[in-house]
């Protein structure tokens, strides 16, 4: 394989010069040149979803460290899988779905979540990125103090607009059950909110 | 629940940001490990699959013998006797290049196997043989992972496994059918 070089996503392709933001046409056409192992293409491919994935996988652990663990093993893992992306979803779903996996994986196997809420504790002295501000801030740490089912499904379904069906997919549970945990997390961010004297 | 709160909080979800950059660029990582040349995944799989496989068939078969046939084995035959030892000649083998003491081990074995074979009930003997192909088969596949990795230091030593598995396999047939064998050695 050609030696990887980082291009900046602006000059990477002519269209890219004339466009601020690349067109469906070319995520085809760097998937297709990704899938034929083009390199540079896949980083096309990154820089354009990485904030995307990036945010999900930080919602989801609630940690920049993870998340960026989490990110890299998605895309590295998207590589690996490349070939099986037929265009049945879009190539960001399909990336998502991968970050999540990642996400659950990392949980499972290294059974982080107690150290997750460990560390969620310590990053009140390192935050998180002010990617929101004001109450949303308020919010999005609450839901980082969610339990781990509460919150994906919150993830996912609330901030990212995936139907309780595609959510139950990505976490492999029932479409029911993600409805339940929308609820429950509902609840505890009411609670939690409530009692930090947030109004409406 | 407060209804106005509730409402409140998922419209107040929706807008959170969905995309966040990362305080540093991933990217460099993630294009060393996609750079790095892959390790084929099947073959050490198979590799290691076919080792269990071999290693299980060859002691089961071995236990079976020692307890099945037994009273089937009535004859003595005094002849050349091959000592395996666990460390039979294999430290220094690799990949098409057995040593030469094993070559002369496997042949005198070999040979003997036919005659030793005949000896066993057509059960007990079509036992043996479907665990000789077992070992070969395994054999081979690590052979062919060989081909693709051949500083493998694992596959090599699954490989001298392998050869060392069928040699004691064979031995032990022989010494069966001359009683030189009891449970208490398996």
């Amino acid at each position: 394989m050609e030696a990887l070089l980082t291009v900046p996503l602006s000059d990477y392709s002519p269209q890219m010069v004339s466009l601020n933001k690349p067109g469906l046409t070319d995520e085809a056409d760097w998937i297709a040149r990704a899938q034929r192992s083009d390199a540079k293409a896949f980083e096309a491919l990154y820089r354009l979803h990485v904030d995307r994935v990036y945010g999900l996988c930080l919602r989801m652990t609630g940690n920049v460290s993870e998340a960026e663990d989490c990110t890299q093993e998605a895309f590295i893992q998207a590589w690996n899988k490349l070939e099986l992306f037929r265009g049945d979803s879009a190539f960001g779903t399909w990336l998502h779905r991968i970050a999540v996996n990642s996400v659950l994986g990392r949980m499972r196997k290294s059974k982080r979540e107690q150290d997750r809420i460990q560390v969620a504790a310590e990053t009140i002295l390192s935050p998180l990125p002010a990617a929101d501000t004001g109450e949303l801030q308020d919010l999005a740490d609450a839901i980082d103090r969610l339990p781990a089912g509460a919150r994906h499904v919150f993830v996912l379904h609330a901030v990212y607009g995936y139907s309780h069906e595609e959510t139950g997919n990505m976490l492999d549970i029932a479409a029911g059950t993600s409805k339940a945990q929308l609820h429950r997390a509902r609840r505890l961010l009411a609670q939690q909110l409530q009692e930090q004297g947030f109004e409406v | 629940m407060n209804e106005k709160l509730d409402d409140a909080l998922m419209t107040a979800a929706s807008k959170l940001s969905t995309e966040i950059s990362p305080e540093r660029d991933l990217w460099p990582e993630i294009a060393s490990a996609i750079n790095r040349p892959q390790r084929s995944r099947w073959m050490p799989m198979l590799a290691q699959a076919a080792a269990v496989v071999l290693l299980v068939g060859a002691s089961s078969m071995v236990t079976y013998l020692v307890v099945k046939n037994d009273q089937a084995i009535n004859e003595y035959e005094p002849s050349f006797q091959v000592t395996i030892t666990p460390d039979l000649l294999f430290e220094q083998a690799t990949y098409g290049n057995l040593g030469e003491d094993y070559k002369q081990a496997y042949g005198v074995v070999t040979s003997r196997l036919e005659r030793e074979l005949e000896k066993l009930s057509p059960e007990a003997r079509a036992d043996v043989e479907r665990n000789l192909v077992v070992i070969r088969q395994a054999m081979g596949d690590i052979n062919q992972a060989l081909v693709k990795e051949p500083d493998n230091a694992l596959l090599q030593e699954l490989l001298a496994e392998a050869y060392r598995e069928e040699l004691v396999l064979m031995n032990r047939v022989g010494n069966l059918t001359r009683r030189l064998m009891s449970r208490q050695d398996i």
